[in-house]
């Protein structure tokens, strides 16, 4: 009768405890980001609200592009030579709060933004430093023993030297091509690989994007997306942009699981070069839809200032975390300068 | 010789303690620092959200850590779409700690929505309600509300149950030994419906880290114990207590039916809660015909006292009331494990009293259970309850 009422008494303290757990000292009021106001004594979970560690750093990636070191041969071709290391160690706060083992090119997922000009020699000295074997497969015109899929590099240390002409023009993804390569993909083992055409283009504010997602509990679904890894990070951090600056963004789509994404810009319309090979635009649209790999240019100008959102109009994505604002200024006063 | 004594109760404490200290010292060995004997595999975090209540404009969500480590909560969200969050008292959780997680959500009434916690390893664990309804506030409209369902569905039937005395107190001695017998199949197939919801409950909201089926199994014999027990003193002590064998044995049973009807109660109560309006209007309905059969097993060894209308009023009180307790924490403070807890404990009382019964028509009649009256009363109990309960 008493292990009775002693189990009776346990049992109503463990139903009753959730009830007075809330009666906590002094309240806070938060607004998040979604505009709405929580009064609690606890902690805020909001992946925009909470201050992260960031160990990758969208903004420095948005405008970084790397050009290799460059040398000229006897024949007078530009020579570039980029050192490219993988590793699959890594844990990174890819949410604010949530950790992700990322496999990388040169520490980041994405890798760096590798940019040459048509006809330049590329070469990629390749080290993999993972456990796991892995390779760089470019898109592009290259020879097939550069390809990146039989020339399989394997782990803690292994070495590759890519080496192929720049071309053709625009942008290109590249990624690892280990099986199983979706495996290899979702990790983060993917990149932005630009060739310019010798002529250039026009001179603008330049920037790379790419759309990404991280399936963190490993059943198939991206549970987070974004434009450059961290989810509403631009919704945070604003693109700052000039009015009247002619805005390029290459765009590429590394999405895995979901068949396609796409890009919608508020306030205007851009024009959109697919895949940047022709130098003439097909499209002046504000929406765009990108399957696996699917990759562009798009070129804008805001002429007046202010907030302008940008996002996947597959509304799923954008309340994932693919979702960013551009924040126009008045450029009337400023120099414009492109700064690359 | 006083020193002789206390030297071997010594010896007799020592004895019994160093085996304790053995132990100490494996689990010392094992899990004490500097051990790596046991650092194998990967824990894998798991969370239970226990309860979700829909108030205005926000969603609150009941999270308990069941996995063998502690976890962070490090988002919350509404329909796998990501949804800014409070969490009360913090984000990270020990072992079967709790924590409140407030989600400001513009949420529509009846629709059904998945709600997902994401730990910081990115694992997501979601449940699913399929009707929004606003949570019910503890407030008195909602207080008489449920007493009045109890009422319904604990009170009344048993009483009206309990108008069967004057029948039974009539009959002859084979026809009241059916009777008894009826009232053991009653009774039985109520305890193995109690063992059922238990099961049922468990499987559907409780982590499997609580071991439920031991949890049901360890329970219910605690439970058939302590009654039994209280039972055995109650009914040798009829006498003095000025009460007669019969009221002892309704007693018991009125006991034993109290604590069925309060998980009954629970089940109305969270059905309510939970958002299931349309599938709580049949529980009541079937509980409330169901309960009927209640009454009868609490007059047939009632019968053959004294008629006590008194007593028997109580006892029916005894028997229906909780439905009414039942209402309101199941309504206003559901959670699975003490659902589990008291269909269990329901189920222990129940089956203590079939054995009382069946001791009472040993007693009552020429020492054997297979005469026909009995074996048929028994299987006429089980098939009477099989048929009411096709209504809940």
């Amino acid at each position: 009768m008493i292990s009775l009422l002693l189990l009776v008494i346990g049992i109503s303290t463990i139903m009753i405890s959730p009830i007075f757990s809330d009666t906590q000292s002094e309240q806070k009021t938060f607004v998040t980001h979604s505009g709405s106001i929580v009064r609690t004594s606890g902690e805020i979970i909001d992946p925009l609200y909470t201050v992260s560690t960031v160990d990758f750093d969208p903004d420095e990636f948005l405008r970084n592009f790397e050009y290799g070191v460059i040398s000229i041969s006897e024949t007078g071709q530009t020579i570039r030579d980029y050192t490219i290391i993988a590793e699959d160690d890594k844990i990174q706060e890819i949410s604010p709060g949530v950790f992700y083992n990322v496999w990388t090119f040169n520490g980041t997922a994405p890798g760096p933004t590798i940019r040459a000009t048509e006809g330049d020699l590329v070469r990629i000295h390749f080290i993999n430093n993972g456990s796991k074997s892995h390779t760089m497969h470019f898109h592009g015109i290259h020879p097939a023993e550069m390809d990146g899929v039989f020339e399989i590099v394997g782990g803690g240390g292994g070495k590759f030297t890519y080496e192929f002409e720049a071309g053709p023009v625009g942008v290109h993804p590249y990624h690892c091509h280990v099986m199983p390569l979706e495996e290899h993909i979702v990790h983060g083992l993917y990149g932005v690989f630009i060739v310019d055409p010798k002529e250039g283009r026009v001179p603008a504010d330049e920037m790379v994007m790419v759309l990404n997602g991280f399936d963190t509990d490993f059943d198939a679904e991206n549970n987070f997306y974004a434009a450059n890894t961290m989810p509403f990070y631009y919704q945070h951090h604003p693109i700052q942009i000039n009015t009247d600056d002619l805005i390029r963004i290459y765009v590429v789509n590394m999405v895995e699981f979901d068949p396609i994404n796409n890009f919608h810009l508020h306030g205007n319309l851009y024009q959109y070069y697919p895949t940047g090979t022709d130098l003439m635009p097909s499209f002046y649209t504000d929406m765009i839809t990108l399957s696996q790999t699917e990759r562009g240019i798009m070129e804008f100008q805001y002429h007046l200032p202010g907030k302008y959102l940008f996002h996947a109009h597959k509304v799923e994505f954008s309340e994932k975390g693919w979702v960013g604002l551009f924040l126009v200024k008045d450029n009337s006063e400023s120099e414009v300068n492109y700064g690359n | 010789m006083e020193t002789n004594k206390k030297t071997s109760r010594g010896k007799i404490i020592a004895s019994g303690i160093i085996p304790f200290v053995f132990i100490i010292l494996m689990m010392a060995y094992i899990f004490g620092p500097g051990s790596d004997l046991l650092d194998l595999g990967i824990p894998l975090p798991e969370l239970t959200i226990e309860n979700i209540d829909f108030v205005k404009s926000e969603i609150h969500v009941t999270v308990r850590n069941t996995g063998p480590t502690s976890v962070q909560i490090s988002m919350a969200d509404v329909n796998d779409r990501i949804q800014p969050a409070a969490i009360e008292p913090d984000k990270f959780l020990e072992r079967y700690e709790t924590a409140l997680v407030i989600i400001p959500f513009e949420w529509n009434e009846a629709e059904p929505y998945t709600i997902g916690l994401t730990t910081d390893d990115g694992v997501r664990f979601e449940r699913q309600i399929d009707a929004a309804v606003t949570a019910l506030q503890p407030n008195l409209e909602f207080v008489a509300f449920f007493a009045i369902i109890g009422t319904y569905v604990g009170i009344i039937p048993v009483m009206i149950g309990l108008l069967w005395l004057p029948f039974i107190k009539k009959i002859s001695k084979n026809k009241y030994h059916f009777f008894l017998s009826l009232t053991t199949g009653l009774l039985l197939f109520l305890g193995i419906d109690s063992v059922k919801e238990a099961f049922d409950v468990s499987s559907e909201n409780l982590s499997s880290s609580f071991n439920a089926e031991l949890l049901i199994a360890t329970t219910l014999v605690l439970s058939f114990l302590g009654l039994y027990y209280a039972s055995e003193k109650l009914t040798g002590k009829a006498d003095s207590l000025k009460i007669s064998k019969p009221v002892a044995i309704g007693l018991m049973i009125a006991i034993g039916i109290g604590l069925h009807n309060f998980g009954e109660g629970l089940a109305i109560g969270a059905a309510i809660g939970l958002g299931s309006i349309a599938f709580s209007t049949f529980l009541i309905i079937g509980f409330a015909l169901h309960n009927t059969t209640e009454g009868l097993a609490i007059a047939t060894p009632m019968s053959r006292g004294k008629l006590m209308v008194g007593k028997l009023i109580i006892l029916g009180i005894i028997a229906g009331s909780p439905a009414i307790f039942g209402g309101w924490v199941g309504g206003f403070a559901y959670s699975p494990f003490s659902a589990v807890i008291f269909f269990s404990i329901g189920a222990g009382a129940i089956f203590q009293v079939i054995v009382i019964i069946l001791k009472w028509i040993r007693e009552e009649g020429e020492k054997n259970l297979s005469s026909a009256s009995v074996v048929s009363g028994f299987a006429i109990g089980m098939l009477i309850m099989y048929a009411t309960s096709i209504l809940i």
